[in-house]
């Protein structure tokens, strides 16, 4: 059966499985989640700790640790052209992917960040990654233009780096004469072209991340940035190759209040200039209804309530969310909560995950697990008291 | 109303040491000159950013860390703190040697040994990660119980009647005593820590963040359950956090910290009425509000937070500070009484 | 009225469980493991394998068989032969079981010892306290054990008590550094602070908080180094300054065999008997403590523990 995608809608989740073998025992992570991630449009993935939804991120770029597994289900990206599924490509595929179309940022930016290597190498390896050719390219008219204004002999050399550099946009892989060329001392000099290309192209996206003083914080290793200026650099090297998709895990979490008002603005900002889409993982009620356009709720490995922001907040119809919403402290009043405790998912609990704690509990709930219903346009929830 | 701590210019500086004989090179000035009352059965709420010093100060107050400079008098009655003033302006030197005395008696930030271990029943602390702040191979019981019998207050059956009663009244039942932490979920350690905390009878507690590592359903138990214990054992919270919505719900007044100094204190309802201090209003408007209908369209601050180990010349904010003016950059701005007990550390409030 | 006693698993046994599952995943850990038991059960059925011969006070003494100096190939009498002087080699290898253990139980403890106060009181204190032992602990560890070894040899006379002392007195180094960096991990952890700030005195916070929380990569020190204790005290005795000649340990053994590497020309592993079987002793020894050690030190690795 051909699996399809609308052309606004950029990626399709269907039916996720995911199990983690423990020695302790099988985890059920994540059971059966569906999600929809259309063209332009932010979506917010709610949920407490043990949910899922970090995973569930990790699985969109098929990055998913060990001991964990995917048992089953589809992920469709919409490539222009065709639509591709993610869990079926191999590895080789998946790296052109990873970087190029789907990239991710996460919640530690000094973690995220090889201390070793400087900013300008650390985005400049995704560039040389994915954007090679281009890079070459202007690499190339710069020859050109040196060449015309050069002596005979510096013409000579210009055009020798001219030729190595359009092998170097042709070939795909590494050929071995480039690969000894580039080991030997004086003559691997013409590496510099491609690396001050590089430079300037870091510069100028630190500068779209309103980076200070860019030209000074190329040359920085990770340890010499604050938090804030970290997440920015890790944001730059995500959105360097212009992905389709980006998937955010959390990344204000670690920061600072007035840093997370900061990198928040920015992202909003880089939404509506480069209309990409984000799949913005959180658990701060909050920053969702600040930034996303959708938002999905998880709860222990399922996804129970999608609707537009607004709806949610306003208008929350699974009884999780309402409490959830309910939870959140307001002054003078007595603290909400919701009885019980987040449970395991060793051994889940049978039908709905959420009957244990939910104070409209039936007793076909205790039993089925009820599906995924839509009650209005894109609204869709995940309880026994909605389906028909 | 009796202040239960009086705490004067308190300062807790970390050296940093460097070069190849280990020599001080700089300080890193974590608390750098606090003055302020805690009163008797209140809570009181600290809120700032990383770096700020908030932990530092209530670490301090309680002891934990020994204070580079500042005094911190516990129980003392106006009457003394009073005396204690004057004998200070004089110089003669009978009062000098009164004053001696009271400072020893009433000044915890100069007890050491015996009196500072008998001290710590008075003062306690539960941490923020219920996850790290149990000792993982220590039974419940003993977990529980180790306060009682470090301080030499209750012995075998006594001790495990105490040990009982604390245990049932934050929750838990008997036979979580024979347990050990890895089998209690995040709400349930918190609880555990707090029980630990009270079982010595304490009359002030820290509570550095309890409730940011637990789940967000289940803060609400944690939450209320700290504020029957208070009414009920009369205690004295000093509430760390950087959550303004939940000190917003829990602390009677409040303090706003920035590199290590406090720029506003009032009554929690008093400032979120009326922030006043720059840096108060730019961290209010910073935090996001679960309402999609409010939604900002600026940042409130630029810049980065500055580290504590050269902090900027005269008012600490003024890089970062909209409203900064000339004077903000050479002199510090003291703290001032605008009136209705709100305080504020700012230039633009002397005009 | 007595509380009921619901005992649960305490993290030790959970982890004790954790490691058996590991432990019968792989294979080598059950080799290790199976040639230690094999050399426990020898050890601890010495007196029935080989029993003592008669009138004889000290076990430990092997017995003359006759005064020719040339060894004697196996026979039924004697199953791994006699070494020079008639020393019975099977009776040797037996009894030798027991003194490997012996050394290695002792010098372990004692480098367990000396590590353990040397690396608390470096860790905990940290400071100029930590300076001073630290430096001396790297003096130690550069100081040569054979020169050791000699000198006590020399004062006190060669012996099995000899060697064990040295072992002890430079083998304690690596303990400390161990243990002084556990010290310096755990000395941060909240519990930690949390037991000072109820008015814990340091010892009670070291004992009850810090080492029950470190013992693990100490026990795989412990058992890594067994094997290397024990070579190196057959080493040491093979050079003559263990126990005298006659007495049932396998480095003394093998240094009974020196003169006869080589019989001659036309036989020229004649006696292969007399180093062979001590040989084949010490090696499996050593390889036994070795794998087990590797396998736990595998197994415990944290990074390597979600596979």
């Amino acid at each position: 059966m051909e699996k399809t995608i609308e052309s606004r809608e950029l990626l399709d989740v269907k039916d996720l499985y995911i199990n983690f073998y423990t020695y302790a025992g099988v985890v059920e992570a994540i059971d059966g989640v569906n999600l929809l991630l259309k063209q332009g449009e932010t979506l917010g993935l709610v949920g407490e700790t043990g949910c899922g939804k970090s995973v569930t991120s990790l699985s969109i770029i098929v990055l998913v640790p060990p001991p964990g597994v995917i048992e089953k289900g589809d992920i469709l990206l919409n490539m222009e052209d065709r639509a591709i599924n993610l869990l079926k490509q191999r590895d080789r595929a998946l790296m052109k992917i990873r970087g190029a179309d789907i990239s991710m940022v996460f919640q530690d930016p000094r973690g995220a960040l090889n201390p070793v290597y400087t900013v300008t190498q650390q985005v400049g390896e995704a560039l040389l990654l994915h954007r090679k050719e281009e890079l070459c390219k202007r690499v190339l008219q710069e020859l050109e233009r040196d060449i015309q204004e050069a002596n005979t002999f510096k013409r000579f050399i210009y055009n020798c780096e001219k030729k190595i550099y359009e092998k170097m946009m042709n070939t795909r892989r590494r050929s071995a004469s480039l690969n000894a060329l580039s080991k030997i001392p004086i003559v691997n000099r013409y590496q510099g072209r491609l690396r001050n290309e590089i430079r300037k192209e870091v510069v100028k996206l630190l500068k779209t991340m309103k980076i200070a003083d860019p030209e000074r914080v190329v040359d920085m290793y990770p340890h010499e940035l604050s938090g804030g200026m970290a997440q920015r650099v890790v944001i730059a090297m995500a959105l360097s190759c212009d992905p389709r998709l980006l998937l955010a895990d959390e990344p204000t979490t670690n920061l600072d209040v007035t840093i997370q008002a900061q990198i928040l603005l920015l992202i909003k900002e880089l939404k509506e200039k480069m209309e990409s889409t984000i799949l913005y993982v959180t658990h701060d009620l909050g920053v969702v209804a600040q930034i996303c356009d959708r938002v999905a709720v998880m709860y222990a490995g399922n996804v129970v309530e999608v609707a537009d922001t607004l709806t949610i907040f306003k208008n929350p119809s699974h009884p999780y969310t309402r409490d959830l919403l309910n939870a959140i402290p307001r002054p003078g009043k007595e603290f909400k909560s919701i009885r019980g405790e987040v449970p395991a998912l060793i051994n889940p609990p049978k039908g709905c995950r959420y009957h244990p704690r939910c104070s409209k509990a039936m007793p076909i709930c205790a039993q089925v697990k009820p599906k995924l219903t839509e009650i209005e346009e894109e609204h869709y929830v995940m309880c026994h008291l909605y389906e028909r | 109303m009796e202040p239960l701590l009086h705490v004067e210019k308190l300062k807790k500086y970390y050296p940093l040491t460097g070069g190849v004989f280990k020599r001080k090179i700089a300080d890193v000035k974590a608390v750098d000159g606090i003055t302020l009352d805690i009163f008797k059965g209140e809570s009181f709420g600290l809120v700032g950013e990383s770096g700020c010093g908030k932990t530092t100060f209530g670490k301090t107050i309680i002891r934990l860390l020994d204070p580079t400079a500042g005094c911190i008098y516990l129980d003392a009655s106006k009457k003394v703190l009073d005396e204690i003033q004057e004998l200070e302006n004089s110089s003669s030197p009978r009062d000098s040697k009164r004053l001696k005395e009271l400072i020893k008696e009433h000044d915890i930030a100069t007890f050491r040994r015996k009196r500072l271990k008998r001290l710590r029943r008075r003062l306690q602390i539960v941490y923020q990660d219920p996850t790290t702040s149990l000792n993982p191979r220590m039974l419940i019981k003993d977990t529980v119980g180790e306060p009682l019998k470090v301080q030499g207050l209750a012995k075998g059956k006594d001790l495990r009647e105490r040990v009982m009663k604390m245990l049932k009244r934050v929750g838990l039942t008997e036979s979580h005593l024979y347990r050990y932490p890895h089998e209690f979920s995040g709400g349930q350690r918190q609880r555990i820590a707090v029980a630990r905390a009270l079982v010595t009878n304490p009359e002030f507690v820290m509570l550095d963040e309890p409730t940011s590592a637990v789940d967000v359903s289940v803060r609400g138990q944690l939450l209320n359950l700290l504020r029957d214990l208070q009414s009920e054992f009369d205690l004295t919270y000093l509430f760390v956090s950087h959550d303004l919505s939940i000190v917003e719900c829990i602390s009677d007044r409040m303090g706003v910290m920035y590199l290590g100094k406090v720029v506003e204190l009032a009554q929690t309802t008093e400032i979120f009425k009326n922030p006043t201090h720059p840096y108060t209003k730019a961290l209010f408007s910073s935090i996001p509000v679960p309402d999609p209908t409010k939604r900002k369209e600026s940042a409130p601050l630029t810049g980065e937070v500055p580290s504590p180990i050269n902090p900027p010349v005269g008012c600490r904010f003024h890089p970062r500070c909209p409203f900064a003016m000339d004077i903000c950059r050479k002199e510090e701005p003291p703290l001032i009484d605008i009136g209705n007990g709100h305080f504020v550390a700012c230039h633009l409030m002397q005009k | 009225m007595k509380a009921k006693k619901a005992r649960s698993e305490s993290p030790t046994i959970k982890e004790l469980k954790f490691i058996v599952t590991r432990i019968k995943k792989s294979p080598l850990s059950l080799v290790g493991i199976a040639v230690i038991a094999f050399f426990v059960a020898i050890a601890l059925l010495a007196p029935i394998l080989a029993p003592i011969p008669e009138g004889q006070e000290d076990p430990y003494r092997l017995m003359h068989y006759g005064w020719t100096s040339e060894p004697q190939p196996p026979s039924p009498e004697h199953l791994f032969g006699t070494a020079q002087y008639q020393y019975d080699i099977f009776y040797g290898c037996i009894w030798g079981t027991r003194t490997a253990f012996r050394i290695g139980i002792i010098v372990v403890a004692g480098n367990l010892i000396i590590g353990l106060i040397v690396g608390t009181l470096a860790g905990y204190y940290s400071g100029v306290i930590d300076e001073l032992l630290m430096r001396l602990t790297d003096i130690i560890w550069a100081f040569p054990g054979l020169l050791l070894a000699m000198a006590f040899a020399a004062t006190m006379g060669p012996s099995l008590d000899s060697i064990v002392l040295a072992l002890i007195l430079v083998g304690w180094p690596s303990y400390a550094r161990v243990i002084r960096s556990e010290m310096l991990r755990v000395k941060q952890e909240d519990y930690v602070e949390a037991a000072k700030a109820i008015g814990c005195s340091d010892l009670r916070v070291i004992t009850r908080h810090i080492l029950i929380n470190s013992i693990y990569p100490i026990i795989i020190m412990a058992s890594l180094d067994t094997g290397a204790i024990v070579l190196s005290a057959a080493a040491l005795s093979f050079l003559g300054l263990g126990p005298p000649p006659g007495y049932a340990d396998w480095g003394q053994m093998i240094s009974l065999s020196r003169g006869f590497i080589y019989k001659n020309a036309q036989d020229p592993l004649g006696y292969w008997f007399t180093w062979t079987y001590p040989g084949i002793f010490i090696f499996t020894f050593v390889l036994g403590w070795n794998l087990l050690g590797d396998a736990f030190r595998d197994i415990l690795d944290p990074t390597l523990r979600r596979r």
